[in-house]
């Protein structure tokens, strides 16, 4: 059996949205390496609780890596040291023992903090309104067969729709930009036939509401690539750009 | 009351286009005066919230995460069935009825199935046409494969993450009308209420998480989808947030609660590590395809399995069922790995866990296409074990993944309470004793795109409604009792946390009311639970701030009702003398240890009816009648 | 009409702008090393006549310069407009800042664009005082009266000190080079599964082979081995 972790935890506690906030550390003792890093944030709490303090409060929900719930910013990275991993797949073996580890929430200001680790991404919600769609009522769809997809498109796609919408993109973003998230959606939708009617139109709308939810633009540094647990290409980024840029000409 | 499970007269295959033009429309006009409440986002009620503001009808929806797209449908691995027959190996409507009565232990009702068979195409052409980029080959056209032991090739599937397109999906529809404002979205709200005014549900009340507050909205009707509530056993493979919480308080304000003690146990999950472990996680079922399960034939055997010879191995599943072997359906997989587990045989440092070996795979195929096949399953395996499953056999182990009880609601999918629909995992309405892999996905949609589209419709026509207002005396009441019990968790003053005692029942259903079950073990849990439930109200320990984010006292909520609804789910098992599908019943086995249905007497739904919390609750027993299938007893062997 | 300003100002469009007026910007850059190249040679004349040339463009050369000043302020704006947006995108910044590592592109490089870029407008600013607005020193080639500029560059890289800010002026173009040229690609969405290393480290090579070609000028005239200095100021 792997040896426990004792590990100096320096965290953002922040009591609501306007309220001020600082790092406060907390000290660890037997840290499972087996644990995920929220079990090791349940277990912190279980102890914040039974000492009377407040416990820090995080998002999750699946703890598999899929909903897009969990964020933190882990010793400055988005999702933590493992790549293509959100921070509920994170386990504590990537941890060594007596090291200090820094916990911040998702930090934009299209991401007011909630509290604590808390942070509201209903910004990503209604780009996806202004656009992220196709316009189809139920039951008014072809066959399925109806159009044949050239197998390389139908996977391009479903790469870049694997988003997870987590907005760690955002929040490694040295300008906090929303790029990535947004060009996933677009070029998913660009890369299919049944996209095409809407296609520029719905670069153009995304893009204005990404502008407008008060994300910054893209200087291609390329960080959000490497933080993406979905590890999602700014490929798609350039994509959206020629979208755009062609809806701007047309 | 008399359950009326209004099932259309006629033929099977023609009752549904019969029914439909039955139901009374709302006229176009009349339709935006209509305001509908649709709780939960998942599948069934993304798709139930678009369907109906596309038809013009006003929808507020709700979830508790902080956005619709994040609901527990995301998940989903495997795939979604349909009857399309694209491969053309002989599938068909009637096969997929058939096959999902029969996966079901002849414990669903014939016409809800029936019907779930018939749109389940209608399904797929929905999602393609929203852009889900469902796994295509070379030639352009959807790609079919083989699921859960089915005969066909039926199930579609995006990568190991269907569940996640479909939704997104479904959520690209809802995010279209909310942007037109036909669908107002409350995400990070929590329905702890409904109300009911003159009888019709009206209205929900929730908690809004963020800042405490409480919200009523009244409507014309309230849907609910909410999902399951495997989570009464703490560990399972749904997400932290699922909960039974909203289906819990319509029980109590009346709807009826049916077949609860039916729960699927998913036998290849990655096993418990240690105490601190908040989920288990799913481990594809195609897994099973490839992957050998073994066990050593020595009982404590701590050897490293690449020091055990093939001869001491035990290939249990294989000895036991020639002929379906590592592909039995779930039921019978997981009660197998407990039985050879309880025996002393289990690996790992729990001895919780059988082996799933994928050497002579790797061997047969070459590493590189079980990459290809499993490549992601694989990398989540390593990632949370640290374990190379191409190196060492996978360590797996069954876990709580799916209920296929919920509440009772009739062909319409409307409960007992009227205006009051139910959809998704949260009804009890299709899968019977037992849920077939990539059956819930497609239960989901159909509900949301296909049925309740009409059904509501009908329900809207024929109901005549009196005004109501938040200031109506119903709303008061509904909101005071909500005050009522928040102020009664904050008020105590214990020792224990929220998670330990959602750990012990945890403990005490997966023990008692798990994988097997028996009279003894029925009636312990039903002394244990109210016990723990009396602890819980005595000495629970939360943070007391209710106006603000406060996560323990959400769960707090969620354990308080989970801790009543698992003594209805034990009440339910000990009536249920005889064992089909999840439901196994010791007492009730053939004497090869196959479950040993009893349709003579328990051919039926029980449905229950709240008492009050010291009252026994009323059973009240739906009779199937199978006119289209011949019951048999299932064989795997 | 409106519409497309606005979109031309949009995140995407203000980007795309910036690439359009960097790459321009690249390829006078590209071309004032080249002709930088004549200031080797012991021989005055031909850079004398290079530029001379350049100049009898007449109307033409001022057109052409008016272009590039406009894009120096389209590019100029832009830049600001990126660097203040990105400001107001996180006003409260990390405490702990990380590197995700590859295939992030985060570099010192691209993460002082706005350093960089501002460090050449005082540069540019200063060059154009120098040598363009600079003393008027003529010279007779082939019986044509032209400026001496030959001179007036060997005249000013005798001065250490602007030597020495010349050569950190190019260091910090290099650094500007090293992201702005695979970035400008990008911006206008040309991304290619092969091509956009290529492009990457192409951008690297250029932005090195640039910066010290540049730098290696006014080194070699400081010290000046093949004493021509004396010659040339001593000429007249
Ligand atoms: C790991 C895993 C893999 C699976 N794989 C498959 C598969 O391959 N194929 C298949 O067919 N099925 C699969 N299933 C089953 C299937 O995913 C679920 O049964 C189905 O998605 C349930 O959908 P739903 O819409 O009913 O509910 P959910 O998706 O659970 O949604 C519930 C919604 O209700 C909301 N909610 C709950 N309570 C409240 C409340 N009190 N107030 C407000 N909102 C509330 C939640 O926020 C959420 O939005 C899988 C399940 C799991 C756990
Ligand atoms: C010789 C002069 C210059 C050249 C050759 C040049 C070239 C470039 C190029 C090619 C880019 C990449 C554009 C893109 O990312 O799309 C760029 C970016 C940039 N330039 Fe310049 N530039 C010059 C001068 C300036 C000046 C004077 C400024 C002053 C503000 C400036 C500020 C910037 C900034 C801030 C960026 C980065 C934009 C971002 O982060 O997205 N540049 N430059
Ligand atoms: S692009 Fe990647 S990092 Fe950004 S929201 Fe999607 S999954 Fe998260
Ligand atoms: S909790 Fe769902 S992705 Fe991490």
């Amino acid at each position: 059996m792997a040896t426990k972790l004792s590990l100096n935890l320096q965290i953002w506690r922040q009591a609501g949205p306007d309220k001020p906030g600082k790092m406060v550390d907390y000290k660890l003792n037997d840290v499972s390496p087996d644990m995920s890093f929220l079990e090791m944030l349940d277990v912190l709490n279980d102890d914040l609780l039974q000492k009377g303090e407040e416990p820090v409060e995080f998002d999750n929900d699946c703890r598999e890596g899929i909903c897009g719930m969990c964020s933190l910013v882990i010793n400055g990275v988005a999702h933590g040291p493992q790549k293509g991993t959100a921070t509920c797949q994170l386990h504590m073996r990537k941890f060594k023992d007596g090291e200090t580890v820094t916990i911040e929430p998702f930090r934009a200001k299209a991401f007011p903090v909630v509290k604590d680790l808390v942070v509201d991404r209903g910004a990503f919600d209604r780009i996806i309104a202004a656009g992220g769609y196709i316009s189809i009522n139920a039951g008014g769809a072809p066959d399925a067969n109806a159009i044949p997809i050239p197998k390389e498109y139908a996977d391009e796609a479903m790469d870049a729709a694997a988003c997870i919408g987590c907005g760690a993109c955002v929040a490694a973003c040295p300008n906090a930009s929303a790029s990535l998230f947004v060009s996933a959606k677009i070029s998913q939708l660009a890369l299919l036939p049944q996209g095409q009617p809407e296609r520029y139109r719905r670069a153009t709308s995304m893009v204005a509401q990404m502008d407008a939810e008060g994300f910054g633009d893209c200087s291609n540094h390329a960080e959000c690539e490497a933080v993406c647990p979905k590890e999602i290409s700014i490929a798609h980024i350039a994509r959206m750009k020629r979208d755009y840029l062609r809806s701007v000409f047309k | 009351m008399k359950l009326n499970a209004k099932v259309p007269a006629g033929p099977l295959p023609q009752k549904w286009d019969q029914h439909k033009f039955d139901l009374k429309l709302v006229n176009p006009a009349n339709k935006r005066k209509y305001e509908i409440i649709v709780v939960g986002t998942g599948l069934a009620g993304a798709s139930a919230g678009a369907s109906l503001a596309e038809l013009g009808y006003n929808v507020k929806i709700f979830c508790i995460q902080d956005s619709p797209r994040r609901a527990h449908s995301i998940a989903a691995q495997g795939g979604i069935n349909a009857a399309k027959n694209y491969p053309n190996d002989g599938d068909s409507v009637w096969r997929l009825f058939y096959d999902t009565v029969k996966g079901g232990d002849y414990r669903s009702r014939e016409a809800n199935v029936y019907r779930l068979a018939q749109v389940s195409a209608n399904i797929i052409d929905q999602c393609v046409a929203q852009g889900v980029p469902f796994a295509r080959e070379y030639g352009g056209l959807l790609d079919n494969r083989s699921f859960g032991g089915a005969q066909v090739s039926r199930t579609f599937y995006a990568r190991g993450q269907t569940g996640q397109q479909l939704l997104l999906g479904a959520y690209s529809s809802l995010m279209r009308q909310a942007a037109i404002g036909k669908v107002k979205q409350f995400s990070r709200r929590e329905m702890l209420e409904l109300i009911v005014v003159d009888g019709q549900a009206r209205g929900i009340v929730v908690r809004n998480l963020m800042t405490g507050e409480l919200e009523s909205h009244v409507g014309h009707a309230v849907v609910l989808a909410t999902g399951g509530y495997g989570n009464v056993y703490y560990l399972s493979t749904n997400a932290k947030n699922s909960n039974a919480t909203a289906a819990w308080r319509c029980h109590k304000k009346g709807a009826y609660f049916a077949n609860p003690c039916f729960t699927q146990i998913h036998p290849t999950c990655i096993p418990v590590s240690g105490h601190y472990q908040s989920k288990l996680t799913l481990m594809s079922e195609s897994l099973r395809n490839d992957g050998r399960v073994w066990v050593p034939k020595k009982k404590g055997d701590t050897r490293s399995p690449e020091h055990i010879p093939e001869d001491e191995r035990d290939y249990y599943l294989e000895r036991k069922y020639p002929s379906f072997g590592n592909l039995v359906p779930r039921d019978v997989a997981s009660r197998n790995a407990k039985a050879v587990c309880d025996d002393g045989h289990g690996v790992g440092e729990t001895r919780l866990a059988v082996y799933l070996d994928f050497a002579d795979a790797i061997q047969r195929m070459g590493e590189h296409t079980i990459k290809e096949k499993y490549g992601n399953l694989f990398d989540m395996y390593e990632r949370i074990t640290d374990d190379n499953p191409y190196k060492v056999p996978m360590r797996i182990y069954p876990a709580v993944h799916y209920t296929m009880g919920g509440l009772w609601v009739d062909y319409n999918l409307m409960s007992t309470i009227p205006g009051l629909f139910v959809l998704g995992e949260a009804n009890f309405s299709d899968h019977g004793a037992n849920r077939l892999g990539a059956s819930a996905l497609m239960q989901g949609l159909a509900d949301g795109y296909f049925v309740i589209p009409y059904t509501i419709g009908d329900y809207l026509a024929k109901s005549s409604f009196n005004g109501v207002d938040a200031s109506h005396a119903e709303v008061k009441e509904a909101e005071s009792q909500v005050e009522a019990n928040t102020q009664k968790l904050l008020s105590i003053n214990g020792k224990k946390t929220v998670t330990e005692f959602h750990r012990e029942l945890g403990q005490i259903m997966w023990d008692y009311v798990g994988m097997s079950r028996d009279e003894n073990g029925l009636q312990h849990a039903l002394t244990e639970i109210p016990q723990l439930r009396e602890e819980f109200w005595q000495n629970l320990l939360i943070p007391k701030d209710s106006k603000t984010l406060n996560k323990n006292l959400e769960f707090a909520g969620r354990v308080a009702d989970f801790l009543e609804l698992g003594e209805l789910m034990a009440r339910d098992a000990l009536e249920r003398k005889e064992s089909c599908g999840g439901h196994f019943r010791e007492e009730h086995q053939t004497p090869e240890g196959e479950a040993m249905r009893d349709d003579e007497n328990f051919a039926f739904v029980s449905a229950w009816e709240y008492a009050g919390l010291n009252n026994a609750p009323n059973m009240h027993k739906e009779s199937l009648t199978f006119e289209n299938v011949k019951l048999t007893q299932r064989s795997y062997k | 009409m409106a519409e497309e300003k606005a979109k031309l100002w949009s995140s995407v469009g203000k980007k795309a702008l910036m690439a359009v007026t960097g790459l321009l910007l690249v390829t006078f850059v590209i071309e004032h090393l080249l002709g930088n190249l004549l200031l080797f040679t012991t021989d005055p004349d031909p850079f004398n006549k290079y530029a001379y040339t350049l100049m009898s463009l007449g109307k033409l050369l001022i057109a052409v310069e008016l272009v590039f000043l406009a894009f120096f302020i389209l590019h100029m704006y832009s830049g600001l407009t990126v660097y203040l947006s990105k400001r107001k995108a996180r006003p409260d910044s990390y405490r702990k800042s990380g590197n995700a590592g590859n295939p992030s592109k985060k570099t010192l490089s691209s993460t002082t664009m706005i350093i960089s870029g501002l460090v050449l407008l005082v540069f540019v600013a200063i060059h154009l005082k120098t040598f363009k607005f600079g003393p008027h020193y003529t010279t007779f080639v082939d019986g044509v009266e032209m400026r001496d500029l030959y001179k007036l560059v060997y005249q000013t890289f005798a001065q250490p000190l602007y030597v020495f800010w010349y050569v950190l002026s190019m260091v910090i173009l290099g650094l500007h080079l090293r992201h702005g040229v695979w970035s400008a690609f990008q911006s206008l969405g040309l991304h290619h599964h092969r091509f956009t290393p290529a492009i990457y480290t192409f951008a690297l090579i250029f932005a090195v082979v640039w910066a010290l070609g540049f730098i290696a000028m006014p080194i070699w005239i400081f010290f000046d081995p093949l004493n021509v200095r004396q010659d040339v100021l001593n000429l007249m």
